[in-house]
């Protein structure tokens, strides 16, 4: 077996994509499930319906409705990335806040940080952050995608993502929240100093942390993520990834079989669980239990208990379109483009849309109108 | 019939077979390349069979390339950013490359084999790598800059962001290409025969009106070479932007037309729209550089 590390995100399905249309591409690879619609109609993950039996158990719904499309299988799901709030424990009890429960009281948070400590903000808003403000939408309701038989239609400006754009736009004006990139040096720095509190993203981000921030560690903790309304509890995905058999493998029921063993074998779990993923698998999740908190918040003894009933309470359904690649990429410079020139969000959400659409009406695609 | 075959065949023979691996090399990685490329930006991806997951299939689409192309005004936008980079960097590289090979080529210069090198350094320097140092460089909480003028009770400053970030970015390049073009122009400037400047100085000539009046005409083709070269240089810009992308929200993915060239082929997997953008920037910079060369070409070559 030869094993590549293609990069991870874009790079990887550039990659995937130009290796299909050489025939070399491996037998199986990980695909985040945001871009596996768009590796399935370039032709590099192959149906392994007939390979899946008694696959679908294995998964919690929400996680296994991302690799099935319209009926067919495209891929074992492998690690999940429910969204929650990693937050810097020790300075929150320094400055004497509570763990927002809601956005509204995450608001509140972020006025009272920001008064005690001016230099300070409870998070940071990154424009080009296509999978996480895109998870916060599908929380609030949003289904940039959905598919009416063969017809698309594509809702990027939908009430829930008005709201939820505004929402953040609010925050910026106030200089409650920070409007910058994520993961620069810069950041980076913020981060380890104490001057950025938090990170609502997926269940991954305790490991990117503590790669950036090592120091912090045993300063953190993770919470489940801030609900539109008192008492709801769904939450979006932010990342995460499928193992699909490539259209180049020679042998696709070999390949799935192997793709079924990285998804839901003990040992693959256990790996992943060592590297700071999330297994999919509800065998892997359980395995979670037994195990210690990530490095990050070794204090945190409660940590795969509160992953598990964050997990438990996902969106069962979200669909990703067959161009997220072109919709990130449009997401990226149209958000960052707004907060750059002071321009609302909500009317980059509508020029994103706009982009969507006339890239998949050029592909072919059957798009209604709204 | 036979002895002119045979004399033909002597005649050619040899200047055939010199030229075959060149010609080879040529077709091989420079004429299929390009070929490729045009083919490419008349195909394009488009559904084939029914189904929301149909598969995308090659075919032809005419022009319909060049016309998103042409009419993206973000191409004409990028441009834009490129010319107003362009106008910042090229004056300045050449300036300050012609100044400091000037003050190098004066008589009795001290110092000047370690400032040859001192300032020839950057050069070596991979883009890259120069990019990510003075992108810490202008981060506000890791530059040293902004460190100083907080602590003397000024505020520091972003240049990642607003006007100030052309200059960042253009500071980069001047950074990296001064050297170079310095080292053509010193050895252009050594190329001038020295009985020039005794019959100046005998005439009464200062530096300053030697440097003036014979200096800078003599190296003028070889001005004219780095300005065509930082011409294309900047239509070719590409790395300092695309790696400061990450550190500031200001920097599009379609910031210089390279980078949405980048961004199509292999973000938005549009091989055919990018092909279509490679073959216009091409033929941009064809034009530009003929352009340039008939303007200066009297100057330059000496009218010939």
């Amino acid at each position: 077996m030869k094993r590549t590390d293609a990069g991870g995100g874009t790079d990887s399905s550039a990659k995937l994509v130009t290796a299909t249309r050489a025939e070399n591409a491996p037998d199986v690879a990980i695909v985040e499930y945001n871009t596996l619609p768009a590796m399935i109609v370039a032709g590099v993950a192959q149906d392994i319906t007939e390979y899946a039996d008694g696959l679908e158990g294995e998964f919690a719904p929400g996680v296994w409705s991302q690799a099935t499309f319209d009926g067919a299988t495209y891929g074992v799901p492998q690690d999940a990335g429910p969204q929650a709030l990693t937050y810097n424990k020790a300075r929150f009890d320094e400055l004497g806040i509570e763990v927002p429960t809601t956005w509204e009281e995450f608001a509140e948070a972020a006025e009272k940080v920001h008064e005690a400590d001016p230099d300070t903000y409870i998070t940071t808003f990154a424009p080009d952050d296509f999978g996480g403000i895109a998870a916060f939408a599908q929380q609030a309701g949003a289904e940039w995608w959905s598919v009416d038989g063969d017809t698309w239609t594509v809702d990027f400006d939908d009430d829930a993502s008005v709201a939820v754009a505004d929402y953040w736009q609010d925050l910026i004006d106030r200089d409650l929240v920070q409007a910058e990139p994520l993961l620069t040096p810069e950041w980076n720095a913020k981060v380890n100093d104490g001057e950025v509190l938090s990170w609502p993203a997926g269940l991954w981000a305790a490991g990117v942390l503590y790669g950036v921030a090592e120091e912090s560690a045993g300063d953190w903790a993770m919470a489940p993520l801030p609900q539109w309304e008192e008492g709801d509890s769904a939450v979006g995905f932010q990342g995460g990834s499928a193992v699909v058999v490539t259209t180049s493998a020679e042998h696709p029921e070999a390949a799935a079989e192997f793709a079924r063993w990285m998804g839901t074998a003990d040992e693959a779990s256990a790996a992943q669980i060592e590297q700071g993923q999330y297994p999919a698998s509800l065998a892997g999740q359980e395995l979670t239990l037994e195990s210690d908190p990530p490095l990050l918040m070794p204090k945190q003894k409660d940590y795969w208990e509160t992953a598990a009933e964050i997990t438990r309470n996902t969106i069962p359904e979200i669909s990703w379109g067959p161009n997220t690649n072109v919709a990130s990429s449009a997401f990226q410079d149209a958000m960052s483009t707004a907060v750059t020139n002071g321009t609302p969000l909500r009317d980059a959400l509508t020029e994103i849309e706009a982009e969507v659409v006339d890239d998949m009406k050029t592909a072919g695609f059957e798009v209604a109108q709204k | 019939m036979t002895a002119t075959y045979r004399r033909v065949r002597r005649r050619w023979g040899a200047p055939l077979l010199f030229l075959l691996p060149a010609a080879l090399l040529f077709v091989a990685f420079l004429a299929i390349p390009i070929g490729y490329a045009l083919y490419l930006s008349f195909r394009g991806m488009r559904v084939s069979g029914g189904g929301p997951f149909g598969l995308r299939q090659e075919t032809w689409v005419g022009l319909d390339n060049y016309v998103a192309v042409f009419t993206d005004p973000e191409l004409l936008a990028g441009l834009g950013r490129l010319a107003v980079y362009g106008v910042i960097a090229v004056p300045l590289t050449l300036g300050f490359a012609l100044a400091f090979a000037l003050l190098l080529d004066l008589p009795r210069v001290r110092g000047a084999r370690f400032s040859r090198t001192a300032i020839f350094i950057p050069y070596a320097v991979p883009g890259v790598v120069a990019t990510l140092l003075w992108g810490f460089l202008y981060l506000p909480s890791t530059s040293p800059g902004n460190w100083i003028l907080e602590r003397i009770g000024l505020g520091g400053i972003d240049v990642l962001h607003g006007p100030i970030l052309f200059p960042s970015v253009a500071n980069i390049a001047i950074w990296g290409g001064v050297g170079f073009n310095m080292i053509i122009l010193y050895t252009s400037l050594r190329g001038i025969p020295t009985d020039v400047y005794e019959a100046a100085r005998l005439d009464g000539a200062s530096e300053w009106d030697i440097a003036y009046r014979i200096k800078i005409p003599l190296v003028g083709p070889a001005l004219i070479l780095t300005g065509l070269f930082a011409l294309i240089g900047t239509l070719q810009v590409y790395g300092e932007p695309a790696t400061l992308r990450p550190m500031t929200s200001a920097i599009s993915q379609t910031w210089v037309p390279l980078m949405m060239i980048y961004r199509d082929a292999f973000t938005r997997d549009n091989l055919s729209v990018a092909a279509a953008s490679s073959v216009a920037l091409a033929l941009g910079t064809l034009v530009v550089s003929i352009i340039l060369l008939r303007v200066t070409q009297k100057r330059s070559f000496g009218g010939s």
